[in-house]
């Protein structure tokens, strides 16, 4: 006896032998249940707001799998990973970041979006606790684990390269979404897509005569490795803006008044030194 | 539980007066079976306990192997061991015996909220309206038997309509042992009459009376009994009668599940000791889950050799059962403050609070499991230590490094899964607590080159001793200075001016010199 299974989804499946007088729109929702367990459905992502991202992971990050972002500093890792935290966050399900390097900015993650209350802030000492944390959440039920590693180079030897087919097995079994954020690649076979950050450039608004504010980053992402067939591109541009432009207003603000007043000291010792003083 | 009219003396005259069913939970040898709950390893030795000290030292308790080798309550010491040479002692232990009282009342107060602490190992509590539990009173007594044999308690159990009768059913074999209701006086007439426990004075009238038994006492007029004997009397005729009537006194339940033991001798190293908590904890554990209650703080109090009390609290994210991670908290609330001296008892007691509960929803996003939560959560801390497990939260002012952390409890997850609002790539700032010093080399009072200085405090995640921000190099791009103040009221104010640098090889940090003392500090990375 063969045993049918309806799912909500509509996928294309191979023909199966299904009965002639089921109506045409279950029997498209239909599969065995041997395809299940082949993992015959298309994965559920989470995506990441990130237009050149998502685009990249054909939706954004595939739940159950381990996805690693690597790249030197100053090349959007750290802000691919709180918008992913701000999407996650905003569709209502719990997210856990993993921080041994303390580099979160809550004020900064609740301006990119982020529902701070479903964000699990672990802040451990050093690297071995914060692979046994991200074991721990992983097991837990968070839809996302971001793991970062932080800018420091990771000495190789501090742990076991079958830390992270562990790491990715767990996320596997319990369907979480786990990102990897590390200098260069340290995950090695256990990794489902591997992306690397490079080629980042500073964005500059030079409009105003002898001032240069920031205005954002833009790095080339590139999909190193993936075992998805369905992802056809390879390259895509990460175009970052600066987070708040509040507060680059305000700061330029506090840039003018700084050469204003500057100015008028330089003016007013001339003016003194003038008058003999 | 059918009750049937009484069928003896003025029980069945009085209408009116329905005596409630009483349950008698009775742990024979309880100073015995409470140290035998705290060290399960010698149940199956010959071990006595013992009361007093030096050659009054004498046997209050012994296992069955003991007893068997002829060891019996009230030998001395040295007359136990001449008989078994191997023997075991044990002192009575006043923790243990508290703490497996409190383990017995707890069981029986899972099925009635009734329950009379009658001290040394005796318990009543209120059996009426468990019928539909328990159609069969035997029923109830065996469930009672079985809840405390899960607390490593062997406990008997009798059913009557009155305490004594109740009391006296509890010793017989073939437990439980159920009274029929109104069957009290008959059931109670064949004891002599000790079992009433009655005053001196009394008992000498009674005898001179010719009684023996408490049937015989039953059988005299009542009138004529409070006419000669007092009140007393009355009161002892009317328990020989099958009326007892002292009330069901229930106990007020403790805010707190306790356990712990004293120990033989001093502890001065961890190990042990855990491996007593552990034993302890799982005892708790126990207690807890047949509450359905976590522990939301756990209390620990360490006698202390000469004299001393160490008393210290844990609390923990949120309610958790979890032996492996309450005693991961109590190994490093140990090893983080040592307690200066030999341990000689402890007692562990778990502050319980009612578990987080879960909604499920049909289209929206799965909510973490509480049970799950809670027990990840207190791991985590377990693992990485207070102040480091929590919910972020924004704070008001200026320092970019300034952060606060709550207890993690997510709001429940909404009804139908939200679409995330589409929006830009946003730049945001790594923080770097605490700042990097810098040496910067100014050019027009402008950054034009930078380096990290050796003092730099170590990255946590690297383990190699490496500084966190480690660069050094020529500044391509300098936006600044921008001014920050915050605190002039305080003894450290923060005055800085900020910078925004790209440096040629690469890397783009947010940097600012420290306005009073003149030094540079990084304490942001854009990425």
């Amino acid at each position: 006896m063969r045993t049918y299974v309806c799912r909500v989804s509509a996928l294309s499946l191979p023909a199966l032998p299904v009965p002639p007088n089921l109506p045409q729109d279950i029997a498209a929702r239909l599969t065995t249940a041997a395809g299940l367990s082949r993992g015959r459905f298309a994965p559920e992502f989470l995506p990441t707001r990130i237009e050149g991202l998502d685009r990249l992971l054909g939706g954004g990050l595939p739940r159950g799998a381990l996805v690693e972002m690597s790249g030197r500093a100053s090349s959007g890792r750290f802000s691919v990973a709180l918008s992913a935290l701000a999407a996650t966050t905003q569709a209502g399900e719990a997210a856990a970041l993993v921080d041994p390097g303390d580099h979160f900015d809550p004020q900064g993650a609740a301006a990119a979006g982020a529902e701070l209350s479903r964000v699990l802030w672990l802040r451990p000492r050093g690297l071995k606790p914060a692979l046994a944390a991200a074991e721990t959440v992983l097991a837990t039920g968070f839809a996302l684990v971001v793991l970062d590693l932080g800018l420091a180079r990771i000495l190789r030897r501090r742990f076991d390269d079958a830390v992270w087919l562990r790491l990715a097995r767990r996320a596997r079994f319990h369907d979480v979404a786990l990102l990897v954020l590390a200098p260069y690649r340290v995950t090695g076979t256990a990794a489902r897509v591997v992306l690397a950050a490079d080629a980042a450039r500073t964005g500059w608004d030079r409009s105003r005569e002898s001032l240069s504010l920031l205005d954002g980053l833009s790095s080339r992402l590139v999909l190193e490795k993936t075992r998805d067939p369905n992802m056809k591109e390879r390259t895509s541009l990460l175009n970052l803006s600066l987070l708040d432009a509040v507060r680059a207003g305000t700061k330029e603000r506090k840039i003018c008044l700084e050469r204003e007043r500057e100015e008028n000291a330089v003016a007013l010792s001339s003016r003194l030194s003038a008058f003999g003083h | 539980m059918e009750r049937t009219a009484g069928a003896c003396g003025e029980q069945q005259k009085d209408s009116s007066f329905v005596a409630p069913r009483l349950a008698c939970l009775v742990v024979p040898l309880f100073p015995l079976a409470a140290r035998l709950r705290s060290e399960p390893a010698l149940r199956d030795e010959a071990v006595v306990l013992c009361e007093g000290n030096g050659t009054a030292a004498h046997v209050v308790a012994a296992t069955r192997k003991a007893r068997k080798a002829g060891i019996r309550p009230g030998f001395t010491l040295p007359q136990a061991r001449a008989l078994l040479p191997d023997l075991l002692t044990r002192a009575r232990d006043t923790e243990s015996e508290r703490a497996a009282m409190e383990a017995l009342l707890d069981v029986a107060g899972t099925v009635s909220p009734r329950v009379e602490d009658a001290g040394d190992g005796v318990v009543y509590l209120d059996a009426d309206g468990l019928e539909r539990l328990f159609p069969d009173e035997r029923d109830l007594g065996r469930a009672l038997i079985a809840a405390a044999k899960r607390e490593s308690l062997p406990a008997r159990c009798g059913l009557a309509s009155s305490k004594l009768a109740a009391r006296v059913a509890a010793t017989l074999p073939d437990s439980p042992v159920a009274v029929p209701a109104g069957g009290e006086a008959a059931f109670l007439a064949p004891l002599p009459l000790a079992k009433l426990d009655p005053e001196a004075e009394i008992v000498e009238t009674l005898a001179r009376w010719g009684l023996a038994s408490v049937g015989d006492l039953a059988k005299l007029p009542a009138a004529d009994v409070a006419s000669r004997l007092g009140a007393r009397g009355h009161a002892l005729h009317e328990i020989a009668r099958g009326r007892d009537p002292r009330p069901l006194v229930p106990r007020r339940p403790p805010p707190g599940f306790t356990e712990g033991m004293e120990l033989e001798w001093p502890l001065v190293t961890l190990e042990p000791f855990l491996a007593l908590a552990e034993s302890a904890l799982e005892r708790l554990a126990r207690r807890l889950e047949a509450e359905a209650v976590g522990c939301a703080r756990l209390d620990i109090s360490l006698t202390l050799e000469p004299e001393g009390c160490d008393t210290r609290s844990l609390d923990l994210p949120a309610p958790t059962r979890d032996v492996k991670t309450l005693l991961t908290l109590v190994r490093l609330g140990l090893e983080g403050r040592p307690p200066g001296a030999a341990v000689t008892g402890f007692s562990l007691t778990a502050q319980p609070d009612a578990p987080r509960k879960g909604q499920l929803t049909l289209f929206g996003p799965a909510e973490i499991s509480p049970d799950r939560l809670a027990a990840a959560l207190a791991k985590l801390f377990a693992l990485l230590g207070p102040g480091r497990v929590g919910a972020p939260r924004a704070v008001d002012g200026h320092l970019p490094e300034r952060f606060a952390l709550v207890p993690f409890a997510p709001p429940p997850p909404p009804a139908v899964r939200k679409t995330p609002k589409t929006g830009r790539g946003l730049l945001s700032v790594r923080v770097l607590r605490p700042p990097v010093p810098l040496e910067v080399l100014l050019e027009d009072e402008r950054p034009s080159s930078l380096r990290t200085l050796a003092s730099a405090p170590p990255a946590p995640a690297d383990g190699g001793g490496r500084p966190a921000l480690d660069v050094a190099g020529a500044v391509r791009v300098a936006s600044g200075p921008w001014r920050l103040e915050e605190g002039w009221w305080q003894e450290t104010p923060a005055f800085r001016a900020y910078w925004d640098v790209e440096l040629s090889a690469g890397g783009l940090y947010r940097i600012f010199r420290d306005e009073p003392g003149g030094e540079w500090f990084a304490d942001g990375v854009y990425d």
